[in-house]
């Protein structure tokens, strides 16, 4: 366009000057002298530079001319002061780097829209009862009576996806892990989603379960039909073998399209969906004996989530009827609903994620009122050039126009550079961000980022351009034209203006490093919760099993002791040991219960007894060192033939016998089978242990011992197929272990290759959760908030004092001290912190109140930590302020009052 | 020197009617910028000197309008001239502004010739 615009210039002064040209040879060819013809030609002609401007008024580009004057000018004037110029930017950026990392973490957990047709009608059924909320799901006789008596739902389809669990797709290269969730016939046209090839699944009937003929067929999704199809238009029909089972194709889903929706648990796995068939189990009422499932609805227009529950509460204790025991019937007598997109991102997410963000917006904020401070004092210093301009014709629109055009340029500097830095930030919590929100993808420039980066570009340009040139534009011309130096710049109103921004600022930091302090707290309060076992030098596998290869084998004998071994007699290695899941691992959880024996008040209370089921092998106390409370841990002499037994904790007695004043008496009871007739006893209690997490102190746990397990119990098929974790003991470090692991895992079966492979003190760290995470964004945060503000207070100060110098000359000519001088000095910074912090405290009191459930330890008005946060802002606040107060201290009087 | 009587012997143009002279002009052919200035002074028997801060912009926007085009060629003495050539939107144009103009001098002159009546 310049180019353009350059051009039409150069050619219109050629028009010009031809008309000259012309005009002077016919002047001449009548006789005119040169000099004559070119005068008159002049003189006819008139303003050749006024005609060029009016005519190019005439070209619209005007306008645009003026804008490109304004950018060129506004550059210029920014490039003279390129030390103001970066600080102001840099400055900027933090703030817009913090906020835009924040923002598109945010965009990408909360706003990102479900790829499903109308995503708020879809709501996830829960049965609830004594227990609260069932998170297993429901049996299907309730869910088909829920469809069939609902008229708040206009349908209701089911599922079971159980997809942490990796599956094997036969393909042209191996196998492919991919999870499987089994759905029944009506799920995605519910959902709204339909094949892009091929059909979905066909229902039986009214009940929506699939129709007997659809049984060993498979729906795969677009990434699967990629990957290991090559994307074969052809598929649809062909077989293909998944965990050794035939499956004919019967379509794939568009591009996509993941249910459950990505984020969940499916550990990044492309997923397959198999059909969802009623067994002769399914219509059982006794205890267990039902498979469950999640149950999805769709609510029909124009009823609330609300008016679906109140419905269904209804109908639920009629339902419940049908079961054959009364706990049952007393944990599923009533209906929780919840929005699925809801139910994707945790409360404590969600705050946490909003805590941040509010976190980083006011650092966006402290960093634009730093900025502030500074375009005003350049736009103070520049008065007398800003008069000259307006005294030259420039208009006031034409001035404001300029300053504007600054304040733009500055901010879209630090917008381009604070992309920089928000990219940089979430590089550096990839980790958390992967382990917390299940955020895979770096910073993605959609649409929401982009618009948020657009708007806070244009808000800081006008916060920090706006304030000092409307200060501007009433500056009279007169006045700034007179002022001899521009020393006696600032008005009392004007630095009065300025003390408030940086006092705002104070408060402002104060609540962020009063916040950062409490997740510091929490964070050192979970890091010192004894955790009964020890992390140090533990490599943890977790395994990715494919149970079957080893179907009719028993996995104990085939795969699993033989690992054991190897991995034991690896160099280096001191222990290893099998466990379905590390402590803290929450890759795998099963709850186990008692079956009641008898009606009286202990037994039902011992039936109510809900218990972590671990099965480990007997290595696993070498590895983690557990404290055995009583008795004995399993040992070499228990195998498949030995007498079965089983260890608890410490926590399951208190929960067996109502307290847990003499542990002893549980050794030599009998709580579960191994098997038919293989009555396990009690032969230990272990100390208690953190499972889920560090901040959730001990739950009942009931341990098995893997080589006593054979594949004819119960426990054979729901653990040692499912989940299982290696755990190795090592003092040789991570880098060098993890490999020699990796090969023993892929020698015992080559599939086992792909098991992720993490150190305990990495689980642990993960299991902090939120708060590590938060307390880590908080700390960079935090930082920047307290050097900015720094920097505000040593800027004002140093203005004050410069501004400052002839009265300061004057006193120490008449006799005030150097200690006098600093002391005027400080005390203007004093009053700024008390005032600032004093803000900032009742500030902090309210703010804080954001993380409540995220502390652990500590409480979110905790005056101590309120207290040190002040103290560290008033020392580095005095000590920002000595520099100025030290220079004040040393000015010359004979230099400073001969400038006057 | 003409001094300001010089201005007072020329015919003020009124609003709108330099675009109909210009269209005109350059209905003869094509011309640059001091041609057509030359032209109307001939042709208005020296009356009329078009003043050239009027004249170029009004070129330019005549242009932007798609009324005429310009291109740049050898003129007769030999020196490159941007020459202007009216198009057939011009000329379209040219004869609905020459009907409205001979619309407005009758209407005008019926009033102005008309002698008052008691």
């Amino acid at each position: 366009m310049n180019w353009r615009f350059e051009k039409r210039k150069d050619e219109l002064d050629e028009e010009i000057r031809t008309h000259m040209a012309l005009d002077i040879a016919d002047r001449m060819g009548r006789g005119e002298s040169r000099e004559q013809a070119e005068a008159e030609a002049a003189r006819e002609f008139g303003n050749a530079a006024l005609i060029e401007d009016v005519t190019h008024e005439s070209w619209r580009w005007r306008r645009l001319e003026r804008f490109a004057n304004d950018l060129r000018y506004a550059l210029r004037a920014l490039r003279r002061s390129s030390g103001f110029s970066l600080t102001v930017i840099a400055t900027l950026a933090v703030g817009v780097g913090a906020t835009c990392a924040m923002f598109s973490v945010v965009d990408g957990v909360l706003l990102r829209p479900l790829p499903f047709k109308d995503p708020g009608g879809l709501i996830e059924i829960h049965e609830s009862g004594k227990k609260g909320p069932l998170s297993y799901g429901s049996p299907y006789l309730d869910i088909d009576q829920w469809r069939q008596r609902s008229r708040a739902f206009s349908q209701i389809a089911f599922y079971n996806s159980n997809i942490a669990r990796a599956s094997f797709l036969e393909g042209t290269a191996g196998a492919l892990h991919v999870g499987s969730a089994t759905v029944s016939a009506n799920l995605f046209d519910l959902l709204g989603v339909h094949p892009a090839l091929g059909r979905g699944f066909s229902a039986r009937d009214a009940g929506n379960s699939v129709k007997a003929d659809d049984e060993h067929s498979l729906l795969l999704s677009d990434a699967v039909w990629r990957a290991n199809y090559g994307a074969d238009p052809g598929i649809v029909g062909k077989t293909v073998v998944m965990n050794g089972e035939r499956f004919s194709v019967l379509g794939v889903m568009p591009r996509g399209f993941t249910f459950p929706f990505a984020g969940s648990n499916t550990n990044g796995m492309p997923l397959v969906w198999k059909p969802l068939l009623l067994k002769d189990e399914d219509v059982l009422r006794t205890h267990n004996a039902a498979p469950y499932y999640d149950a999805l609805g769709r609510l029909r227009p124009g009823f609330t989530l609300a008016a679906a529950e109140a419905e269904l509460k209804v109908f639920q204790p009629d339902i419940v009827k049908s079961y054959a025991e009364s706990r049952d019937r007393e944990n599923a007598n009533s209906i929780s609903l919840r929005g699925y997109a809801a139910s994707l991102v945790n409360g404590d997410v969600r705050k946490a994620l909003f805590a941040l963000m509010g976190a980083s917006a006011l650092l966006w904020l402290i960093a634009c009122l730093n900025a502030t401070s500074l375009m005003w004092a350049r736009a103070l210093a520049r008065r007398r050039e800003l008069a000259v301009r307006s005294a030259l014709g420039a208009s006031r629109w034409q001035i404001v126009e300029h300053l504007l055009m600054e304040g733009i340029l500055l901010s879209g500097c630090a917008s381009l550079l604070g992309l920089g830095l928000a990219a940089g930030i979430l590089k550096l919590f990839q980790h958390g961000l992967e382990t917390q929100y299940k955020i895979h993808e770096s910073l993605t420039l959609n649409l929401p980022v982009l618009g948020a980066l657009l708007a806070l570009t244009v808000a800081g340009a006008l916060l920090i351009s706006a304030w000092p040139t409307f200060a501007a534009s009433r500056t009279s011309i007169d006045t700034a034209l007179r002022q001899g130096s521009p020393q006696q710049g600032m008005g009392r109103a004007q630095r009065r203006m300025r003390t408030a921004l940086v006092v705002t600022e104070i408060a402002l930091s104060l609540t962020l490093l009063v916040g950062c302090g409490l997740l510091l707290r929490t964070i050192y309060a979970l890091k010192h919760v004894p955790l009964g076992f020890r992390t140090e030098h533990i490599v943890v596998a977790n395994m990715t099993i494919p149970s079957y290869k080893f179907a009719g084998r028993d996995m104990t004998t085939a795969l699993y002791q033989p690992l054991v071994d190897r991995v034991k007699h690896l160099p280096g290695v001191e222990s290893a040991t099998l466990l379905t899941d590390v402590p803290l691992g929450n890759t795998f959880r099963m709850i186990f219960t008692l079956s009641p024996k008898g009606n009286s008040a202990d037994a039902i209370r011992r039936a109510a007894i809900e218990a972590q089921f671990r099965a480990v092998s007997p290595e696993m106390q070498q590895v983690f060192g557990f404290q055995m409370l009583r008795g004995r841990f399993f040992n070499a002499g228990d195998t498949q033939t030995s007498q079965a037994v089983v260890v608890v904790n410490r926590a399951f007695v208190r929960a067996y016998f109502g307290d847990d004043r003499d542990p002893s008496k549980i050794l030599g009871e009998n709580l579960v089978s191994l098997g038919k007739d293989r009555r396990a006893l009690v032969v230990g209690v272990l100390d208690d242990e953190r499972q889920v997490s560090v901040a959730q102190s001990s739950l009942p746990e009931i341990e098995v011992c893997i080589p006593q397990i054979t594949p004819e119990s119960m426990f054979y098929k729901v653990a040692e197929g499912m989940s299982m974790d290696l755990a190795v003991r090592s003092e040789q470090s991570v880098s060098l272990i993890t490999p020699e692991l990796r090969e023993a895992l892929r020698t015992a079966s080559p599939d086992l290759s792909a098991s992720t492979f993490s150190t305990m003190d990495q689980v642990v760290e993960d299991s902090f959760g939120s708060q590590n995470l938060a307390a880590h964004l908080l700390e960079i945060f935090g930082g920047s908030a307290l050097l900015l503000c720094l920097a505000g207070i040593y800027g004002l100060l140093s203005y004050l004092v410069a501004q400052r110098r002839q009265e300061i000359g004057l006193r120490i000519a008449l006799g005030a001290q150097q200690w006098n001088v600093m002391s005027l000095v400080l005390r203007q910074a004093g009053w700024m912190l008390v005032a600032g912090l004093g803000i900032g405290l009742g500030m902090a009191y309210l703010g804080t109140r954001a993380l409540g459930t995220l502390l652990y330890g500590v409480k979110a008005d905790d005056p101590w930590t309120a207290g040190a946060v002040a103290l560290v802002l008033l020392a580095g606040g005095l000590l920002a302020s000595l520099a100025p107060a030290r220079r004040a201290a040393r000015v010359d009087p004979a230099e400073a009052l001969r400038a006057e | 020197m003409m001094g300001r009587n010089g201005y007072r012997n020329r015919v003020e143009l009124l609003q709108g009617t330099l675009d109909m002279l210009i269209l005109r002009t350059l209905q003869w052919g094509p011309a640059h910028g001091y041609g057509i200035v030359q032209a109307l002074r001939t042709q208005s028997g020296e009356a009329l000197q078009v003043e050239t801060g009027s004249l170029y912009p009004a070129l330019h926007r005549l242009e932007r309008q798609g009324w005429v085009r310009s291109e740049w060629k050898q003129s007769e003495a030999n020196q490159r001239a941007r020459y202007y050539r009216i198009t057939a939107t011009g000329k379209k144009q040219l004869a609905q502004d020459l009907s409205r103009w001979e619309q407005m001098v009758a209407v005008m002159s019926g009033i102005l010739k008309s002698t008052p009546t008691e």
